[in-house]
């Protein structure tokens, strides 16, 4: 086991070293300066640019120019932002948990909505009930999100009026910046009516949050589908039902756990998927959340916020899937599985 | 009444050439307190009567029969589930892999626990009940001879070596104190002393509480030193049944004849260093097989009419089905 995770961290290392390494290269594939690129200063003084030019100790070779800049990055400086001139941490410390606040609503609702439906189209195999379930998901699966978040925003928010159309909160409420989860904040904010507050947010984030998971749980639910026919039809299902036990026992006691394990990697790896819709729903429904700001920056040329929104976002996904690597493998009994001379 | 009556069982399998008759017209019947063995080379449907006797046979697969009685009750007209509420605490197996029959995610204390049937564990508050399922666990492993029993209840299947997986099936099957029993080959992979032991097992649970079993295997060793009746299968087709004894001193049938030459330790009077007899080529496929007596390409005695399937006959207590039995000469 120590093993394990000496490699899986390991592995977590580099990745991100080379994630680093890919940004670092970013400032000088950008148009430009690669010293504003990477500070982000747009100097005006010669003076000025030779004192970054120590600072990132580009009098040196490009290895030490590197082991500056991860230096720099552990510290904190990654460098300030073109449009606004604020500390580019900072920026995306405010962004970024919107996006993760976001993606994790939609994640829950996906496995919520596909794992049940999953169960009871794969327990149903070959008949009606798992025929329509597979049809319907298809349908889920083939709408783009783009198309789909749109047709939200026509029908529920613009026809109906039963949703508001973008934002995150409704202006009258004001709510200090803590953590950046909107719940969060306003529950801990000493707001007069935290409920009414707390509805409003809810109600901003229920069609964003619906156009991304309806993509997801479709996903998910095929992935569960399969998990389901393949453990039902295993020896020992068939021995468990010999042995006595009812249709629901044999389910909840074998079925549940053997087709939950092996998915949970593979549903791991839908985050990505998730977090890349949850950027093009941000930017339909204005959610203030890195990928709409990512967007923002692409379409001014803000080349540090391009390059720092980039680590921040592919940090994120890989750390989310290393972790759930280990969590599933802390998880599964067969993990002590040591390989056995065969006789 | 015999216990389980089963007349010609066929079981037809979908295969991409249409459907094949993995059995065919199989003839079995069990007495209470008889051991019976059922033997056959692999590929011969042994393990196909056994999942369709208790119903762990794949959906769509077509199981048709004359007769399926269990105790007098047919067991044809119910449906999978139904079946298997039948027989559920009555009928015990025995399944031929011990490790894909139990679940990789539980532990096998667990599993073991859950198969206790309520009747044996009587009533009283949980804690009563379940220091009652402990003990019953405990003792059941002890007597299939497992000594580590704490570490094997915690373990999971894939932690145990094999051998300790079979008794733990064995342990498992007998817990619900069945009727029948259905051993497909329960002693493989086993080391010659702990052979003996689940054997004597067995014999004295027949002697004393009156189980009966059928006993799969093709170990003819083990087989007739506990086995009263026997059955042969050759690619699901019942080949000859009878008495036990009746079937070694005198076979009618030439396949069970070359099966029982076939086992070294049956002809005593073999030489040293001289050659197994065996017959010619393999069992054949489900893709192809042969028309009527499926033994027909590979049988020393076989004639124009072997391509009908020739009907059972009966001597006594002794059946076989063979257009030219051994006790009759070819013209």
């Amino acid at each position: 086991m120590t093993y394990y995770l000496l490699r899986r961290l390991n592995l977590l290392i580099f990745t991100l070293l080379v994630l680093c390494l890919a940004s670092f290269y970013l400032a000088f594939l950008f148009p430009g300066d690669e010293l504003t690129n990477l500070s982000g200063v747009r100097f005006s003084t010669e003076s000025e640019r030779l004192q970054s030019f120590e600072y990132y100790q580009f009098d040196q070779g490009a290895f030490l120019q590197f082991i500056r800049y991860l230096e720099l990055l552990w510290q904190g400086e990654w460098g300030i932002s073109f449009a606004s001139n604020e500390p580019l941490l900072q920026e995306i410390s405010t962004f970024l948990p919107a996006s993760i606040e976001l993606s994790a609503y939609a994640l829950i609702l996906s496995l919520l909505i596909g794992i049940p439906l999953g169960f009871i189209a794969g327990l149903n195999h070959n008949k009606l009930t798992d025929y329509t379930i597979f049809s319907v998901s298809l349908l889920g699966y083939s709408v783009p999100v783009f198309w789909l978040a749109l047709l939200f925003i026509i029908v529920f928010a613009l026809q109906l009026g039963w949703f508001p159309i973008s934002g995150r909160l409704s202006l009258l409420y004001d709510i200090p910046h803590q953590t950046g989860f909107i719940i969060l904040d306003i529950l801990r904010s000493d707001l007069a009516d935290k409920g009414e507050a707390i509805k409003d947010a809810m109600l901003h984030m229920l069609l964003p949050t619906l156009s991304i998971s309806i993509v997801t749980s479709t996903i998910i639910l095929r992935i569960t589908r399969r998990s389901v026919i393949e453990v039902m039809s295993q020896e020992y299902i068939k021995a468990a039902y010999t042995r006595g036990l009812n249709h629901s026992q044999v389910i909840f006691r074998h079925g549940i756990r053997n087709a939950i394990l092996p998915i949970m990697p593979q549903l791991a790896l839908q985050f990505t998927t998730l977090l890349t819709n949850a950027m093009i729903v941000e930017t339909i429904f204005s959610w203030p959340g890195i990928g709409n700001w990512l967007i923002q920056a692409i379409y001014q040329g803000d080349y540090p916020a391009i390059r720092a929104g980039m680590l921040a976002v592919a940090g994120l996904v890989v750390i989310f899937t290393v972790s759930i690597d280990i969590m599933h493998k802390l998880i599964d009994p067969k993990r002590l599985n040591r390989q056995r001379v065969k006789i | 009444m015999p216990l389980l009556d089963i007349k010609n069982l066929t079981l037809e399998i979908e295969t991409a050439n249409g459907w094949v008759k993995a059995l065919d017209k199989i003839n079995l019947s069990m007495e209470a307190n008889e051991v019976r063995a059922l033997v056959g080379e692999s590929g011969s449907g042994k393990s196909l009567v056994v999942k369709s006797i208790v119903g762990a046979i794949n959906e769509g697969w077509q199981l048709t029969a004359d007769r399926m009685n269990w105790r007098g009750q047919d067991l044809l007209g119910l449906n999978q589930s139904k079946r298997r509420n039948v027989v559920k605490d009555e009928i015990a197996v025995i399944f031929q892999n011990p490790v894909s029959s139990l679940d990789p995610t539980a532990s096998l204390g667990e599993q073991l626990e859950e198969t206790i049937p309520d009747f044996l564990i009587g009533r009283g508050w949980f804690w009563q009940r379940r220091q009652r399922r402990k003990q019953l666990v405990t003792r059941q492993l002890q007597k299939v001879g497992i000594k580590n029993h704490d570490l094997c209840l915690k373990s999971f299947p894939h932690q145990i070596p094999d051998d300790i997986c079979q008794k733990f099936m064995i342990a498992m099957a007998l817990v619900s104190e069945p009727k029948l029993l259905i051993a497909d080959d329960p002693t493989r992979g086993m080391e010659t002393t702990t052979k003996g032991q689940i054997l004597k097992l067995l014999a004295r649970l027949n002697q004393t509480k009156g189980l009966s079993i059928l006993f799969v295997s093709h170990d003819l060793l083990a087989i007739s030193s506990m086995a009263q009746t026997m059955t042969v299968l050759y690619c699901g087709q019942t080949v000859e049944a009878g008495r036990l004894k009746k079937l070694r001193k005198r076979p009618l049938h030439p396949y069970t004849k070359a099966l029982l030459d076939s086992a070294p330790s049956f002809s005593k009077d073999l030489l040293p260093k001289s050659d197994l007899s065996a017959l010619p080529g393999t069992i054949p496929t489900l893709q192809h097989l042969p028309t009527g007596c499926r033994l027909g390409p590979r049988c020393p005695r076989a004639q124009k009419e072997c391509v009908k399937i020739p009907s059972m006959r009966r001597i006594h207590e002794h059946h076989y089905s063979c257009h030219f039995p051994l006790h009759r000469p070819i013209r």
